[in-house]
């Protein structure tokens, strides 16, 4: 359905945008097909499928943006949408502008086996009903469990005024899995949502059972756990997931975003030691098939593998279009939005801390007293003053050297560039995991990774105040 | 194809399949701005339309929904086809329309009648305001506005219409210190006098400027006021606790509790279809059911959960009218303020913490069981009096154990989104610092 936006009608509406004020314009069309079943207890309760469709519609002038979007996709309104876009920018000009549209070509980088409308929903709802057969069979006291399928089919087309004309195909699915034990009054949950840049073949990629077991594990470890300890005390945060710690607390501060403006503390730091030396850290979206990856980014760029921090040093930044106007530094191809209705910014792709030395056991055994982090929850963070939260969905203590009792409630509070500075030991094991990153250009498919890490000291909310 | 020309096509192909059809059309209009330290960082000027699709046969219902009317065929298709995997024993219905709607006014689409000029002088008055202290490092100011007009109709004759919407703004001072100090205040409202773009900017900055300082606090149990911003946060938790779907789901800690006690004596809550202080008000809900007011705690006895009409069948008892797509929901959740203006309650808090910010709702809090677990940001009370800005600590407790420690309701009402409520004062509260 993109076709209507062949070259002559693309190159209509960027000029359509330059002529009546801004220097760039940008279009962006999207056409995504979605499916999302939700199974609870075993029973399909909500099964939606779902079409988008629309047009983002940009212009600069100077580092000023405007961004306009419409789904009446008529030829009349869309060039009214981009010419008030243009009289936003700046004063009338109506000078002529032509523009000549080259079709990018690049590599797909992300096979997909199968389109997500090539696979029957009953095929998506069997795997679904493993993982929950497997999670609700863990253990005598798991009450519920709800599995959430997600998988989309999005078709882009980029095109702006440097020339740029592409077309790419996005493909992810995702599973999801809730699970709730009760014991004695008390409930608690365990979550596990892996995810990937491919069609429902992932779903036989991955091991259903085992996932629904992983998310089992933790409600049931959890439901006869102690209240945390609250306090400073040493922490080690686990592989995996782990990551949302670093991405919280110190990639969304190294947004160009908050960058560009000096609203981030890390706003001209380029080049200074901000971690500790044993902490290196990139974003990459060139990993075939991981969750946040793609060919190009949504404003046409190619993406890379960004480095962030090398050996505690600052080395880049993660950057859009007008972010690399307003800092004078070039795309890293991070400009990304959930859809056409939000105009893009610099965001995460699959940010992670790269592996060090020590065995994970190695750094258990380090620890005399302080908190394991084994699965972490979500977070938030304002990148103005760093200050980040995070809530351990699975913790344990670590006494002398050992993993003794579980522990639940814990929150990590602190500040993003103080706790880089006091990270002493990095695993061997890196590892990613899945999860949605919302902020300014909405909610995305995110990676966040690191190997086990240790962390000298952590403030420790938890309910033993 | 126009909406009318789509919907006839959908009514009759739903009625060659024998089964019955629901449309929703919500055509929506969006404009917001962005300021980062007076300078324009994001401008959006927008308006799309949705149509989403239910058919419901045999009790069961498949969706889809569309952004083109281009092709009926292949959206009634995919809800069809949606129908044949729902193995649920749940039984869905769709409403007729022939219950009594209350008359609430629209919204008048007073903030679309505003210029571009004006809109944006709302972010720069802000900005200006903030910038006042030379202290301020950082500033950023957003204001927005939305209209939606929402349309639904079935098969059954439900035929209701509605249009919300109003503006709001949003402004971040960030005054220097050791590490810098974040402040956020907003305004929202049906019109545009309901924002002050110099208020918001004032209490942004003065709130920064009076964390510069801040420290954290000994760990250990404290009296508080969770100030009517933070209490709004927190109520959060009791949306999905009142959900009779998460009740008869085990997923509800109020299960089996009405009429019983379960918060403190001066705590009232209502849902109200209607507040002039909110944006969020409507005479149905996503079901088409006339919403009403309803008492949910009185006097901290608890009197009902919210259903829609899937829920309210499976009680034997009548939908209250709180529908919100697949889930349930307050249309404006209203806590009973008490007589108490802020100050007097920081009087009688005497010794304590005034909660002003937490984080984490959407990770370090759990609505099955009621714990939470919040980073925070506070004043330290000592006298009746603030002295000093608290950072760097950790609030926790059980939601349903707090609010039968609700010790004063204020006076001080503030709407938020869908939550109008006062702040309140809390007998003890667990606290978490690094001192």
């Amino acid at each position: 359905m993109l076709e209507r936006f062949d070259k002559p009608f693309v190159e209509e509406i960027l000029a359509t945008v330059v002529r009546y004020g801004g220097d760039f314009a940008e279009v962006f069309v999207e056409d995504r097909y979605s499916t999302n079943i939700d199974l609870k207890n075993g029973k399909v309760e909500v099964a939606q499928t779902g079409r988008m469709f629309g047009i983002g519609i940009r212009g600069f002038l100077g580092d000023k943006a405007i961004y306009a979007y419409t789904n009446d996709l008529s030829k009349d309104n869309i060039l009214s949408v981009a010419r008030r876009v243009g009289e936003a920018l700046g004063e009338v000009k109506l000078k002529d502008f032509s523009i000549d549209l080259r079709k990018a070509e690049f590599e797909d980088k992300h096979f997909v086996l199968l389109k997500p409308e090539q696979v029957k929903k009953e095929t998506k709802v069997d795997y679904m009903k493993r993982a929950y057969e497997s999670a609700k069979n863990y253990s005598p006291i798991i009450a519920q469990v709800v599995i959430r399928y997600w998988d989309y089919n999005q078709h882009i087309l980029v095109a702006n005024t440097e020339g740029i004309y592409a077309t790419d195909n996005r493909v992810r699915t995702r599973l999801m899995i809730n699970a709730v034990a009760m014991k004695d009054g008390q409930m608690e949950s365990g979550f596990y949502g892996p995810g990937a840049a491919m069609g429902p073949e992932f779903l036989d990629r991955i091991d259903v059972e085992q996932a629904g077991i992983r998310a089992a594990r933790i409600a049931v470890r959890m439901v006869d756990a102690q209240p945390a300890p609250a306090g400073k005390m040493t922490v080690v945060i686990s592989n995996e997931f782990g990551g949302v710690i670093f991405h919280e607390a110190v990639g969304h501060a190294l947004e160009a975003s908050s960058v560009a403006r000096g609203m981030s503390v890390f706003a001209g730091k380029l080049g200074q030691q901000v971690a500790a030396e044993c902490v290196s850290a990139v974003d990459d979206a060139t990993i075939p098939n991981a969750w946040g990856s793609a060919n190009i980014d949504d404003e046409g760029t190619p993406t890379q593998r960004i480095k962030l921090i090398e050996n505690g040093v600052l080395k880049g930044y993660m950057i859009d279009k007008l972010g690399s106007r307003r800092m004078g530094m070039p795309s890293t191809g991070s400009g990304r939005r959930q859809d056409y209705t939000f105009a893009p910014t610099s965001r995460m792709s699959n940010t992670f801390i790269l592996p060090g030395d020590h065995h994970p056991e190695e750094i258990i055994a380090s620890v005399e007293y302080g908190l394991y982090a084994k699965t972490m929850g979500g977070g938030s963070v304002n990148p103005a003053t760093g200050e980040f939260n995070f809530a351990v969905n699975e913790g344990y203590l670590i006494e002398n050297g050992k993993i003794s009792k579980p522990v639940k409630g814990a929150t990590l509070i602190g500040k993003g560039y103080e706790i880089i500075q006091k990270i002493e030991m990095v695993g061997n094991d890196v590892a990613r995991g899945q999860g949605m990153c919302g902020s300014y250009s909405g909610s995305i498919p995110a990676d966040v990774g690191q190997p086990t890490i240790k962390v000298r000291e952590i403030i420790v909310g938890g309910r033993n105040a | 194809m126009t909406f009318e020309q789509f919907k006839e096509k959908i009514f009759a192909l739903a009625k060659t399949h024998g089964v019955e059809a629901q449309i929703s059309y919500s055509q929506n209009k969006n404009f917001q701005v962005r300021y980062q330290n007076g300078e324009m960082d994001q401008y959006t000027d927008a308006g799309k339309f949705k149509i989403t699709l239910q058919l419901l046969k045999d009790g069961k219902i498949g969706m889809s929904y569309t952004e083109t009317l281009d092709d009926p065929e292949k959206v009634f298709e995919d809800a069809l086809s949606n129908i044949s995997i729902i193995d649920t024993e749940d039984v869905e219905y769709f409403y007729d329309g022939k219950g009594e709607y209350l008359d609430i006014e629209p919204y008048d689409g007073s903030f679309e009648r505003l210029s571009v000029k004006e809109r944006i002088s709302y972010v720069e008055k802000a900005h200006e305001e903030i910038r006042k202290s030379s202290d301020v490092i950082n500033d950023m100011a957003v204001y927005g506005q939305q209209m939606n007009e929402m349309r639904l109709s079935n098969t059954l004759g439900l035929d209701v219409s509605y249009v919300s919407g109003g503006g709001f703004m949003y402004a971040m001072a960030v005054a220097k210190d050791t590490s810098p100090r974040s402040a956020v205040e907003f305004a929202l409202g049906r019109t545009p006098i309901a924002l002050d773009p110099v208020h918001v900017g004032t209490k942004a900055r003065d709130e920064a400027l009076a964390l510069v300082g801040s420290q954290s606090v000994k760990s250990g149990k404290y009296r508080v006021i969770l100030r009517s911003d933070v209490f709004s946060d927190i109520l959060g938790l009791l949306i999905s606790m009142i959900s009779a779907e998460n009740a008869q789901k085990n997923l509800s800690p109020l299960k089996g509790k009405i009429g019983e006690k379960i918060g403190s004596d001066v705590l009232s809550i209502k849902d109200l279809p209607y507040h002039p202080l909110s944006i969020s008000s409507a005479p149905f809900d996503t079901q088409g059911v006339p919403t009403k007011e309803k008492t949910i705690i009185e006097n901290g006895v608890f009197k009902t959960f919210l259903h829609n009409l899937k829920t309210a069948k499976k009680d034997g008892v009548e939908p209250t009218g709180n529908a919100m797509g697949t889930g349930i929901q307050p249309i404006n959740l209203y806590v009973v303020p008490g007589s108490k203006s802020f100050d007097e309650l920081l009087k009688t808090l005497d010794d304590g913490l005034v909660i002003i910010e937490i984080e984490g709702m959407h990770s370090g809090a759990n609505p099955i069981s009621g714990n939470f677990s919040l980073g925070a940001k506070a004043f330290r009370v000592e006298g009746g009096q603030i002295t000093h800005g608290v950072e760097q600590i950790t609030i926790s407790g059980n939601f349903l154990e707090m609010i039968k420690n609700i010790e004063e309701l204020g006076s001080d009402l503030r709407a938020f989104m869908g939550i109008i409520n006062p702040s309140v004062l809390i007998s003890t509260l667990d606290v978490a610092g690094n001192m």
